[in-house]
């Protein structure tokens, strides 16, 4: 009698417990699963916060990179998305895609009162057109973001017989110093290295990413910001050729390995890794940052670990890209990556709250070092911080990158220009040039057209 | 009278016959039904949902547009046609060798049917890492060897590339053809190669008047469903190449995922559409054999 009033106690607590349960209020969250994991860490730890601060349970889902972009697509386009979401590819690929079709919320309401807070930079490529009201607004949340950095190998500079202080600065001179220079004195010595780990794969985003630096340091304006196409103007289109002449010389002058021409978005970091390339380009640091984390990873031997201290503070330096062509610096191409609230969420007003929250910088500036410097902030307070200008050698280099100043990528004022890099016309201009022998001005006709095609 | 009396009969008669057609009917239909409804859910469904969401002629017009698309397609017929050929004329080169019944020809047997029997994305994906420019076992012996610095582009030299898929695609299948024309052969009866020898027939007279004919009908039929898979394989080239270098290798098979990895369902769904005038005739006249050999 006494064990069955006692599971009839039981089961009431249950019923009771599992009812509360299901009244509670939920909000949907994707996110990117971080690539380290003090990211995730420090997200968790924010849901935990907000949790308890709001008694409303967040349902959170991580994901790989390129899954978690292809599940809220297809979420999207069967009414069912989650009520927030940030994959760290929805600014190249569907952010403002979605804007124009009127699928995320706007979050204006949210981001004015904090303007101030963040970059004006960072800011402006999430005031986006949306097609059925006729205007822009905010649509998304600016959460960190990314710049090309050129990243070397000392001890092989050293090798070739140079020092840190025989790298020109100015363009020309800089690439080849590098190919002819550096590649030749190893070559010298029997080595089979090359100078320059170069993206030139279509599927890879590096390469769009390297390519359009490589364009904006000659100047070569695509779009202007109403989304128009100007780069068959005269002048735009002679820096384009300009551009393409320059990025297809490294490769045809053998100092790239040749199969970067089919490179994938991590072949240029395994490249540089494996030390067969003495420098990349590459957008973020985790080149460095990867040595960062092996020196602090206790799986490895005592070795190990201290191999990759010695590789990331002194054999590895990130460095600036040379002076434009023009000798005036360079600005770097940001991309800044969006979290969104979707229109169709079931609880887009929660989903608002959280990323409100989530914006907050003691929420978010824990969740964006938790990269080791991956990704960069895009709130003033947080950018100025000791992480970034402190003594790490990587960081502060970023950092002055980020001082010197940023832009964005075409698809900011044209969202049509996601497809336009998905498609890679610049690789394949390039490719025209190597593969076809077809000249400059020839693939950057082509280019035209195809991306008018496109995104005209 | 005595027809009316016979009338109830023939008329009873006639309705057990029919009520047994119609029981007949029915029953059929019964065993049939869960047939047809695999059949509905299997085929019909998809196919019928495939063309439906293929019938956005925009679609076809930016398809068209893509400078890729045309390059694709010249691709999926020379690929078709150099795979293929290539494939069947080794195939029943090797199938006489392999139609011995000596011992160490049987093991010899089952070391080459290794590369069908073995998953796809493995050996492909060593063989990438075998043609890799750099780091490959072919370029690295020769710069060890030769001193050569830059070997061949095996991948990455367009030309070179679309052979190397071409390679790699009979390397795989080859085996499994030549198993086929290998028991097409065992079926021909060998008194007829005895006549013939007595008869003073030479090798190439035994081919040409008894192994030709006798495996023609397997040869042509193979040969078309050996085209219908051709034209489907994409492992070869996208694991190889990923269509590469500069996109300029695509075939029809790989080109739809490339539509669908941009997020452009429509077009990637167009460009597979596109490959139904090469493939319907193909299955029609390979249904026609096969209905002609059931005769």
């Amino acid at each position: 009698m006494r064990s069955l009033a006692a599971g009839a106690a039981l089961a009431a607590i249950a019923a009771g417990w599992s009812g509360a349960a299901l009244a509670q209020e939920t909000v949907t969250v994707w996110f990117t699963k971080g690539f380290y994991k003090g990211e995730d860490d420090a997200l968790l730890a924010v849901v935990d916060k907000f949790q308890k601060a709001t008694g409303v349970k967040v349902d959170l889902s991580l994901y790989a990179t390129e899954d978690c972009v292809t599940k809220s697509v297809g979420a999207v386009q069967a009414g069912t998305p989650p009520d927030v979401g940030f994959c760290t590819t929805y600014d190249f690929r569907t952010t403002g895609q979605w804007a124009f079709e009127g699928k995320l919320e706007d979050v204006s309401d949210v981001l004015e009162p904090i303007k101030a807070q963040i970059q004006p930079q960072a800011l402006a490529t999430t005031l986006l057109m949306n097609d059925k009201t006729k205007k822009k607004a905010y649509y998304a949340f600016p959460v960190q973001q990314q710049m090309m950095h050129i990243t070397y190998w000392k001890d092989m500079l050293e090798e070739a017989g140079f020092k840190e202080s025989d790298i020109p600065k100015g363009w020309d001179g800089y690439w080849d110093f590098w190919c002819d220079k550096v590649q030749g004195a190893l070559r010298a010595k029997g080595k089979r290295i090359y100078a320059v780990g170069h993206p030139m794969g279509v599927a890879a985003s590096d390469t769009f990413y390297s390519f359009l630096t490589f364009a904006n340091a000659h100047n070569a304006k695509v779009v202007d910001e109403d989304g128009k196409i100007v780069l068959d103007q005269p002048a735009n289109k002679a820096a384009m050729v300009k551009a393409v002449k320059d990025y297809s010389n490294i490769s045809q002058r053998g100092c790239t390995p040749p199969s970067s021409v089919n490179w994938l978005d991590p072949d240029n970091n395994v490249a540089f890794h494996n030390r067969t390339t003495v420098l990349t380009h590459n957008a973020t640091i985790s080149i460095a940052a990867k040595h960062l984390d092996d020196m602090n990873n206790q799986a490895l031997t005592q070795e190990q670990r201290d191999q990759a201290k010695k590789n990331y503070y002194d054999n590895i330096r990130t460095a600036e890209f040379p002076n434009k062509p023009d000798g005036s610096p360079m600005t770097n191409l940001a991309a800044v990556k969006t979290a969104v609230v979707f229109a169709d969420g079931k609880n887009k007003k929660r989903g608002k709250e959280f990323m409100a929250f989530m914006m907050k910088d003691e929420n978010l500036r824990p969740f964006v070092e938790g990269s080791v410097g991956r990704w960069f902030p895009t709130t003033v307070e947080a950018a100025k911080a000791e992480f970034w200008t402190g003594a790490d050698p990587h960081r502060k280099i970023v950092y002055k990158q980020y001082t010197d100043g940023t832009t964005p990528f075409q698809f900011v004022y044209n969202y049509k220009f996601t497809t336009v890099n998905a498609e890679n016309v610049w690789a394949k201009a390039v490719n025209r040039v190597l593969v076809d022998k077809v000249t400059p001005e020839q693939a950057v006709d082509e280019m035209i057209a195809r991306i008018k095609q496109i995104a005209g | 009278m005595t027809t009316a009396a016979m009338a109830p009969p023939a008329i009873a008669s006639s309705d057990a016959t029919s009520g047994q057609a119609r029981d007949r009917v029915f029953w059929g239909v019964l065993m049939l039904a869960p047939y047809l409804l695999v059949f509905a859910v299997m085929v019909v469904y998809p196919v019928a949902y495939g063309l439906w969401l293929g019938l956005n002629w925009q679609s076809y017009k930016a398809l068209f547009a893509d400078p890729i698309f045309v390059r694709t397609l010249v691709n999926t017929v020379v690929f078709l046609f150099i795979a293929v050929n290539l494939k069947f004329l080794m195939a029943l080169f090797l199938s006489g060798f392999f139609v011995q019944q000596r011992a160490w020809v049987r093991f010899m047997l089952v070391l080459f049917i290794l590369p069908w029997a073995v998953p796809s994305i493995p050996t492909i994906l060593s063989f990438r890492v075998m043609l890799n420019p750099e780091n490959g076992m072919i370029n690295q012996q020769l710069f060890h060897w030769f001193g050569i610095v830059e070997g061949p582009g095996w991948l990455t030299d367009p030309t070179l590339a679309f052979a190397s898929s071409i390679l790699v695609h009979i390397w795989k299948s080859l085996p499994f053809w030549t198993l086929i024309l290998v028991t097409g052969r065992l079926a021909i009866a060998q008194d007829l190669y005895e006549a013939a020898s007595v008869d003073g027939a030479n090798k190439w007279q035994q081919f040409r008047f008894i192994t030709w004919p006798s495996l023609a009908t397997l040869y042509v039929t193979s040969t078309l469903l050996s085209m219908i898979w051709t034209l489907g394989d994409f492992n070869s080239v996208y694991l190889l190449t990923g269509g590469g270098p500069g996109d300029l290798n695509h075939v029809l098979a790989t080109l739809g995922i490339r539509y669908m990895r941009n997020n452009n369902l429509d077009l990637g769904i167009a460009s597979i559409i596109c490959a139904m005038p090469l493939i319907l005739p193909m299955v029609w006249f390979m249904v026609k054999r096969l209905s002609k050999g059931a005769e």
